[in-house]
């Protein structure tokens, strides 16, 4: 310990020796790491498992249900009707399902006539989204079933935007023109990303404000804000409560879960049989194409990934190659400068391994600082990116795992900066170096 | 104490092969204070460098206590410098942002000393270079004989058998040469083994023992005379 703290000392002595050399050695590497870290954490964020306890058992089916005919059309929609929805859910084998669209509105106090309403995302969905995502409850509790209700799930932040607190089960809320009451208020919670979105590209958004009952959002004609199809002549602005539920309107999005391989297996047979029994009913004219995609990969099946952050992604470890190497030659001439006295350390008996020290204690300063810099680099530049690419506003945070990776890289790209010049300065020809 | 056997040095280029000592013969006892002279290029500092074990050799042996310092590891070489030998140098090779106290210091951390102990051996040999008041000096604060004081003072604090010096007065003037040198016999007195390259006659014959080295070879025990060399050339 007294020799490591004796090392350190050492390496801040080194600073003061020659301090612009080793800033610009820093800033390089810091400049590096920075533009790495911001666009890591992007790539991180979107290719990361949300839910790595249960996203093997989460699946998203398909089938090629439209009513309008189409020989070639071997590639389902990537969105449900509500019969199709209907269909699916009559099976009994996932251990939860949930049909869902995101939407938005605005909502306000009741008591408060004058208020301004305020603008609100919403997620109409059934009880089991909030079991299949592991959506934790504050207060209150999820809808007792899927039935028609007037009853609302709010997140927190937008319970303590709209009453000033979370303590709003009971409380009434008026959404567009309609009255509803609180029944719950969930606990923080992101799920990033949020891929069960990701069949409308929004995997990288922030969750909904408000949650609103499947069956309530037919009734009241909302419809999705986002992907919405229609393959028959109806007129889906009037009675979207009967229209919306019989006819060819496509905006859902289905999940399942399905625990075990067995039961992944039965469902595929189950999606077989329904669509089996649609063709010899003369609902499934198109060619049969069932699909069932785990939550893992969705993103390819969708062909959602987003090329342009994978390329900055790419750039940005070319950008620290490059930074790597130049913060290397710096440390080299700075090394190289100190040669003569790491010959002198040697000749008064530090052994090899007594120099690594040093130099690790040399790798230890430069990293804290390189790493402090990085961050603040790291910072602006997605602050840049957010601005570019407004979708990804929600992935540019860091968890403390993420930091501990990024202080190890420090660590890592410091150590191989000095590497070489240590080497160089530590094992030279020692009688060449004292006279 | 040093038994050098047929010990040849080459140094090598892409286009020459140097040989800066050939078939090198010698004993050094206990206790003996040694003045290696010769021409400039004679090989001098090189001996003194594989002696110091900062310099490998090609061919021969060389014991040390009896062990031959031949295929030791660089753990065991360090080791070895660190315990056995001392080095003064011509240019003194003091850490300059260093302290006086910080420079004696550095051979004794490495061999893992505790503090007390690091700081009592420090104040012995301060004590014994005349240069107890100016521990907290940097070196740049003190003269050129001052600082060759410490680095004789930073040689000699971990009780060295070996001292070994590369023309330790080179950079001095006529009186603090003379100082030096006193401070290498008592040095020597105390029972420490000094071999040390010299150029000046006067302080070789002050030494022990004369060991001249002409083109590599060791010639005899008579003082290289460079009058006299130039009169015979």
């Amino acid at each position: 310990m007294d020799n490591m703290l004796h090392s350190l000392a050492l390496a801040y002595r080194n600073i003061k020796r020659a301090p612009l050399p080793y800033l610009l050695t820093v800033l390089i590497l810091s400049l590096g790491l920075g533009m790495f870290f911001s666009n890591a954490t992007l790539y991180y964020w979107l290719n990361h498992d949300p839910l790595p306890q249960k996203s093997q058992t989460l699946f998203y089916p398909q089938i090629n249900t439209t009513m309008q005919p189409c020989d070639s059309c071997n590639e389902p929609l990537r969105v449900l009707s509500y019969l199709d929805v209907a269909k699916l859910s009559r099976s009994d084998i996932p251990s939860a399902q949930a049909a869902m669209f995101q939407s938005a509105g605005y909502a306000r106090l009741p008591a408060k006539a004058n208020q301004t309403p305020m603008p609100v995302s919403l997620r109409v969905t059934q009880r089991d989204f909030f079991t299949l995502f592991n959506v934790p409850f504050l207060h209150g509790e999820r809808w007792v079933d899927d039935s028609a209700r007037r009853e609302l799930i709010l997140s927190k932040a937008t319970a303590e935007r709209l009453f000033g607190r979370s303590t709003v089960v009971g409380e009434t809320l008026q959404l567009g023109n309609e009255l509803f009451s609180i029944i719950a208020v969930l606990d923080d919670w992101t799920m990033l990303p949020r891929l069960y979105d990701v069949a409308n590209g929004l995997g990288a958004s922030a969750s909904a404000d408000i949650y609103l009952p499947w069956e309530t959002a037919y009734d009241l004609g909302i419809k999705s804000n986002t992907t919405t199809m229609s393959r028959d002549s109806r007129n889906y602005n009037e009675n979207f409560a009967v229209n919306g539920r019989e006819g060819d309107f496509y905006q859902a999005q289905f999940w399942v879960q399905l625990d075990t391989p067995a039961q992944v297996d039965a469902y595929k047979t189950f999606m077989q049989q329904l669509v089996q029994s649609e063709k010899e009913a003369g609902r499934h004219p198109r060619p049969e194409a069932n699909r069932l995609t785990n939550i893992l990969d969705i993103t390819e099946h969708f062909n959602a990934r987003n090329r342009q952050l994978d390329a900055f992604a790419l750039v940005s470890l070319l950008f620290l190659l490059v930074c790597l190497f130049n913060a290397s030659h710096l440390a080299l001439n700075r090394y190289l400068a100190s040669q003569y006295e790491f010959g002198l350390r040697r000749a008064l008996g530090a052994s090899r391994a007594q120099l690594q020290q040093l130099v690790l204690a040399d790798v230890m300063v430069s990293s804290a600082l390189a790493f402090a810099l990085s961050l603040l680099v790291a910072s602006g530049a997605m602050a840049l990116i957010s601005t570019l690419l407004p979708a990804t506003r929600s992935l540019t945070q860091w968890s403390p795992q993420m930091l501990l990776a990024m202080l190890a890289t420090a660590f890592a790209a410091s150590y191989l900066v000095t590497l070489y010049p240590a080497l160089r300065a530590s094992f030279g020809s020692l009688n060449r170096q004292l006279k | 104490m040093i038994t050098l056997t047929n010990l040849s040095k080459i140094f090598r280029t892409e286009l020459i092969e140097t040989h800066a000592l050939r078939e090198v013969n010698l004993q050094v006892n206990e206790g003996e204070f040694a003045a290696l002279t010769g021409p400039s290029g004679s090989g001098k500092s090189t001996l003194l460098n594989i002696l110091g074990t900062l310099e490998h050799f090609d061919s021969g042996d060389y014991l040390l206590d009896g062990q031959s310092v031949k295929g030791l590891s660089d753990a065991a070489l360090s080791k070895l410098r660190n315990e056995k030998i001392g080095f003064i140098f011509q240019s003194f090779n003091l850490i300059k942002d260093f302290s006086i106290y910080d420079n004696i210091e550095l051979p004794l951390r490495y061999r893992g000393l505790k503090a007390s102990e690091r700081k009592s051996r420090i104040e012995q040999a301060l004590e014994l270079v005349g240069l107890h008041a100016r521990r907290d000096y940097l070196p740049g604060q003190l003269s050129g004989g001052q600082q060759q004081r410490v680095a004789i003072a930073r040689a000699i604090a971990g009780q060295p058998r070996i001292l070994l010096a590369d023309e330790p007065t080179g950079n001095l003037d006529s009186l603090m040469a003379r100082q030096v040198m006193e401070l290498l016999e008592k040095i020597n007195q105390q029972g420490c083994t000094i071999l040390m390259v010299t150029h000046d006659p006067d302080q070789a014959r002050r030494a022990s023992r004369h060991i001249q080295i002409i083109d590599g070879q060791l010639h005899d025990s008579t003082l290289y005379d460079p009058v006299a060399l130039a009169k015979g050339a």
